[in-house]
């Protein structure tokens, strides 16, 4: 196989949503047949730069995003591909070299202290990382000492809190509080859940609330070009 | 309301339930649930349980005895003592009721409808027109008091005093040391019972809510140990795998409960809804795939004679309005022949469980009484016919007219619930269990729900038809409110 054609055949694992040989696809029909994951190391024993790899995950997600847009793809194609991204990039990441544009930003992302609800975070973290930012996740029930730590730590660009309890709407306004005293005031924080609201976000000085995943992904790649 | 023998709903075989009480057993057998809660893991050990890292294996002997062991009648009690009823697992007497821990009231203005926050003054009013609600047996806490949360149990106990004769379902226990003064405030013990959601899914056992399982359970007060499953996201997508996941959750809470006191008086709350996977994951409460798999587990519940807290009524609509009296038409009468026996959330609830609102508890008392009335005028006729009968009249007294059209999207939704897409087979079950096992394995469980769905989503299990959409004549409504000076 050419490295051209190795290239295409990664390209339509990852729109097919195809992590890796144990994978059924997008269709159901794919078990058996390699993967993202095994492409990617195939690229990378054939020689392939890691950067045109880079490029391969762009136009790809490029790909699912207007196929979601033209409603042919559903919520969990794309989640699909963005795992295949996700996932490859740890493959990739550390034969870059430095100095490599492999990623957008840093993220942090969790549900705040007393919620136990994941499955928005997840998908939004998900997203996120397909898209090529650095995502460090830090969970559920996440104390706000535990979130400052991992800030100064990680040095993230955004913050991302989660929330499903009207009880713990609380404290996600005591984490963006202590976000701000600390003096992180150039860190974009983002929330969501069901209970939050723009008004709400508005009230405890957060910079976005994000109404679903698809919102998130847009206002962060607009925070992203107007910096 | 009586369910007669001919109008039950088995949508499974008792082989199919069979199948899946064995699959069941083995989930709870060789993955089991995720235990932190020293205590409960050490009761659970000393009774037969074993330890797998943090997750602790129930042998299915141990769930067997804690399903025979368990209590089959229990007694809701009323200040008003004409109220109060009995569940008995054996019989097909329905209750309904209110339910929701809702964040908004949907209230009407000259412009339309409006949403704002709750507040405590809601929740006096809301059970003073339930009080006077003739299809509302029993009163599930419908919003919180807005009050510090140390003080949320003391004030809430407070208004139910002060605004309930009903029985009185407080839901969650916040704060398990205001139990004793929250039973001494409304007077006897014998009114309360609660809801606890002991699993956060999938499979890891909440220790809070174990906690307040055992105060409860001391107290030997009613308790619906409830599970809420998604299917595609936090549960497989697959309405068998699902049920498979939801019962094992379920089961594992029965075999606590009757560890903490033999013979329990615990109720089978199941709710395996699906997210809406077309779009932003949110769950979608009473569509017809999950108006299905809500019937297909109170019919489980009651293959293993338990007493079984429903849950219908649930609108996925954000206001008042014809599609969503056609989805709690639908949703109410597949729960009740199914063989649920205290339907809570039944009324007034909107937005999938974010608000409630006034007129919609009145619309749904008025809707659900049409219901009751054709379960009793049709003891003989197929549910199908009592479903669509009930909505049609229901859509016709708030001034829809119901055209073919209608009537066609009514049907269609009626073959969606009531046809199986799925096989129930011992191959099938095992690949089932396989997503599960993988999902609980992994960090990102609702990434292998997801992704393991997108066959089925193809496949049509969640349904896709049209809105009925038409405007509502509320007059009858807003005289009501009027008459029991509701705002």
């Amino acid at each position: 196989m050419s490295k051209d054609d190795l290239l295409k055949k990664l390209e339509n694992a990852i729109v097919m949503g195809h992590l890796d040989a144990d994978d059924e696809g997008f269709d159901g029909t794919m078990e058996g047949t390699p993967g993202t994951l095994e492409l990617v190391d195939k690229a990378l024993e054939e020689g392939i730069e890691p950067q045109k790899i880079l490029d391969i995950f762009a136009k790809s997600m490029e790909k699912v995003g207007e196929l979601f847009e033209s409603e042919e793809y559903f919520l969990p194609d794309m989640l699909a591909s963005a795992e295949c991204v996700g996932e490859a990039m740890d493959i990739i990441e550390p034969k870059l070299q430095a100095g490599s544009n492999s990623d957008k930003g840093k993220f942090i992302i969790a549900t705040v202290e007393g919620d136990l609800h994941d499955i928005g975070k997840n998908i939004v973290a998900t997203m996120i990382k397909g898209a090529g930012y650095q995502v460090m996740d830090l969970g559920i029930d996440v104390p706000a000492e535990e979130i400052l730590k991992a800030i100064r730590e990680f040095k993230p660009d955004f913050v991302g809190l989660s929330a499903l309890l009207t009880t713990t709407m609380i404290e996600m306004e005591q984490v963006v509080k202590q976000i701000r005293e600390e003096g992180f005031s150039d860190i974009k924080v983002f929330i969501g859940g069901a209970p939050t609201s723009k008004e709400f976000a508005e009230k405890i000085g957060a910079d976005h609330y994000c109404r679903d995943v698809m919102d998130a992904m847009h206002k962060l790649e607009e925070v992203k070009a107007a910096s | 309301m009586i369910v007669s023998d001919i109008q039950q709903k088995k949508m499974l075989s008792p082989a199919e339930m069979q199948l899946i009480h064995e699959g069941t057993c083995k989930l709870l057998s060789q993955v089991g649930v995720k235990v932190t809660h020293e205590g409960i893991a050490e009761m659970l050990i000393n009774r037969g349980a074993q330890r797998k890292g943090e997750r602790i294996l129930i042998p299915q002997n141990m769930v067997e005895n804690a399903l025979a062991e368990t209590a089959k009648t229990i007694s809701f009690d009323a200040p008003n003592p004409s109220y109060g009823f009995t569940v008995n697992a054996a019989e097909n007497q329905v209750k309904f009721g209110t339910g929701g821990q809702a964040l908004y009231v949907v209230h009407r203005t000259s412009d339309g409808w409006e949403r704002r926050p709750a507040e405590t003054d809601d929740l006096k009013k809301i059970l003073a027109l339930c009080d006077q609600l003739k299809h509302v047996d029993f009163i599930t806490r419908p919003v919180e008091c807005v009050v510090p949360e140390e003080q949320m149990d003391v004030e809430k106990a407070k208004i139910f005093r002060d605004y309930c004769t009903k029985p009185m379902n407080f839901a969650n226990l916040i704060k398990r040391d205001r139990l004793e003064e929250m039973l001494e405030i409304i007077g006897s013990p014998a009114y309360a019972s609660f809801i606890v959601c002991l699993i956060s899914s999938p499979l890891v056992m909440d220790s809070s809510a174990g906690d307040k399982l055992i105060s409860i359970l001391e107290k030997n007060l009613p308790v619906a140990i409830s599970s809420c499953t998604q299917g595609g996201s936090t549960a497989p997508f697959s309405e068998v795998g699902e049920l498979l996941q939801l019962n094992a959750e379920l089961l594992f809470g029965y075999v606590l409960a009757n560890v903490i006191r033999p013979g329990a008086q615990v109720l089978y709350r199941g709710i395996p809804i699906t997210s809406n996977l077309y779009a932003d994951g949110s769950p979608r409460w009473c569509q017809p795939e999950s108006i299905r798999r809500v019937a297909l587990a109170a019919q489980l519940c009651r293959y293993y004679n338990l007493p079984c807290c429903g849950t219908a009524g649930v609108s996925d609509e954000a206001e008042p309005s014809a599609q969503g009296i056609s989805e709690k038409v639908l949703s109410w009468t597949y729960e009740a022949a199914s063989g649920a026996h205290y339907i809570n959330s039944a009324l007034g609830m909107l937005e999938q469980v974010m608000s409630v609102s006034y007129y919609q508890y009145v619309i749904d008392d008025i809707a659900l009484g049409i219901v009751k009335e054709k379960f009793k005028e049709y003891p003989s006729d197929e549910i199908s016919n009592i479903a669509i009968n009930a909505a049609v009249e229901a859509l016709n007294y708030f001034g829809v007219s119901v055209d073919e059209k209608v009537k066609g999207e009514l049907a269609s939704r009626i073959r969606h619930i009531e046809t199986p897409l799925e096989p129930y087979n011992e191959g099938y079950i095992d690949e089932q269990l396989a997503i599960i096992e993988k999902a609980v394995t992994r960090s990102k469980s609702s990434t292998v729900f997801m992704t393991t769905a997108r066959k089925g989503l193809r496949e049509g299990y969640l349904y896709r038809g049209n809105r009925i959409d038409a405007p509502l004549d509320l007059s009858r409504v807003t005289e009501r409110l009027e008459s029991i000076g509701t705002p």
